[in-house]
């Protein structure tokens, strides 16, 4: 490989998932209408990637330095459902495209990309599948990745809030770090949207309001921290970013018996919409990226950068209860041909800096949420099912998938 | 572990990572008032002072290490 074929532009938005505690690798799940035809599926795949340069890398490391470069290998379809090791057993691609029965499995480690980062890759591979098992005619143009942006610029615009002895002494939330079990829950969007207009907030506070007062339930706790992510492509000028580039808010919600749903979705929605303009997202990008830009410069060894970023990440107040991504509708671009293709989705993310991480996406009116829970606890499924109900929104499914 | 012997360890850990010199520092110090540590500095004696005495610090002592002297008394009761 030629030398100035490397790059290492958009290492830094990647950068702090070397940080992290364990690898986070995450899957997207389509299950289609007709079982998968492997040797299509390859085909589907190839030709994406020819259109899609920003995926064909590898990840080189030269002592502490990390470069991207272009990947000489095939990029191999695999059959199963085990999620491989990325990049060790994936011949040095950073995602894996497997198939099991009707079900396309795409992961990914999430170091090069993000949920919004997947999509429209993902989207291509069952654009071109189509193409290929049922002759539409999707057209497979180059997808483009913005500039990284330039966190200097960014870090320079405003202070970074210094710690103060007060920072260090705060209360923290000190997350479950058991074995993963997961936990899918399906909701009707409709019920959700009517009860979130009642009281004139936002679905997604609603959920949130929600799911905070099933956590509370299930941990025994009166007072739940919540997390959430906001895409921050808009704040930063990078509308096509495929690159991490997201910002997380924690706030507390205080639980009270006899209480609704209502009762929390207020003020939760008025923290959520402040923290949405484009300018908070600057700032909160700012300091969250700022932190890892610290941290990456760092002249110690990678284990130590690792337990500094996470302790980093505990005494700024970032570790929460659960956290809440919601992704919607996963397709980018979200034809209604192609989703009359598909049966069903789910999406999977480890949930570092939380003890529950739930994945909401949206998809012909049903709301899934698929939870990775660290806390060694049964019930999960159960709790939030009579929590839902309760508060009169009609549950679907609400599953154990793993035994305790 | 002698008490001496785990000032000593952070003593030498304080003037690696931050360039404190040992004469500097006595046991009542105080990490951010008195020594002007930076929180990336406290966190980075953490991590050094858990691969040196071999075990894991949970995130919430971390609010309880306030002086030299703090950090001494966990290490004493909890290193191996």
């Amino acid at each position: 490989m030629e030398q100035r074929q490397r790059s290492a532009e958009y290492i830094f938005q990647g950068a702090m998932y070397f940080f992290r505690r364990k690898k986070i690798q995450c899957r997207y799940q389509y299950t289609l209408k007709d079982p998968v035809d492997s040797a299509l599926l390859q085909k589907a795949v190839d030709a994406a990637l020819a259109a899609a340069p920003y995926y064909a890398v590898q990840l080189v490391w030269e002592k502490r330095d990390a470069f991207l470069e272009p990947n000489p290998n095939p990029c191999r379809v695999y059959t199963g459902s085990r999620m491989r090791d990325m990049p060790e057993e994936t011949d040095g691609y950073m995602f894996c495209v497997s198939c099991e029965g009707a079900v396309v499995y795409f992961d990914w480690y999430h170091f090069l990309m993000d949920g919004r980062g997947v999509s429209p890759f993902l989207t291509r591979i069952l654009e071109q599948y189509c193409n290929l098992r049922y002759g539409t005619a999707f057209a497979n143009t180059p997808i483009v990745c913005s500039p990284a942006y330039d966190i200097e610029a960014l870090v320079a615009q405003y202070p970074e809030q210094t710690a103060t002895g007060e920072t260090l002494q705060r209360e923290v939330v000190q997350t479950c770090e058991d074995t993963i079990h997961r936990t899918r829950v399906r909701l009707r969007k409709k019920c959700l949207v009517d009860k979130a207009v009642a009281a004139e907030v936002k679905p997604f506070s609603m959920l949130l309001a929600l799911l905070s007062m099933g956590v509370g339930q299930y941990l025994g706790k009166q007072e739940v921290q919540y997390s959430y992510s906001a895409d921050s492509r808009d704040a930063v000028n990078a509308p096509n970013a495929l690159y991490n580039c997201v910002c997380s808010y924690q706030n507390i919600v205080s639980l009270e018996q006899g209480n609704h749903a209502e009762d929390y979705a207020a003020a939760i929605d008025a923290y959520v919409r402040s923290t949405l303009t484009p300018e908070a997202k600057r700032y909160q990008m700012s300091q969250q990226m700022g932190w890892v830009r610290k941290v990456h410069m760092q002249k110690a060894p990678l284990r130590i950068k690792q337990r500094v970023f996470q302790m980093g990440e505990y005494i700024s107040g970032v570790s929460a209860d659960f956290w809440l991504s919601y992704l919607g509708n996963p397709l980018l671009p979200a034809t209604p041909e192609l989703e009359a293709y598909t049966e069903d989705f789910g999406v999977w993310v480890p949930p570092d800096g939380g003890s529950m991480g739930v994945e909401a996406s949206s998809r012909n009116g049903i709301i899934t949420l698929c939870i990775e829970n660290k806390v060694p606890r049964a019930g999960l499924s159960a709790v939030l099912r009579q929590v839902l109900e309760a508060e009169g929104i009609q549950v679907l499914e609400a599953v154990e998938l793993d035994e305790f | 572990m002698e008490r001496a012997e785990i000032i000593s360890q952070i003593l030498a850990i304080l003037e690696d990572v931050a360039e404190v010199s040992p004469e500097d520092v006595n046991e009542n110090s105080v990490l951010m008032d008195d020594l002007d540590l930076s929180s990336m500095e406290i966190l980075t004696i953490v991590a050094d002072l858990e691969e040196t005495f071999g075990l894991r610090i949970p995130e919430k002592e971390l609010r309880n290490f306030v002086t030299i002297s703090d950090l001494a008394d966990y290490l004493a009761a909890n290193a191996r």
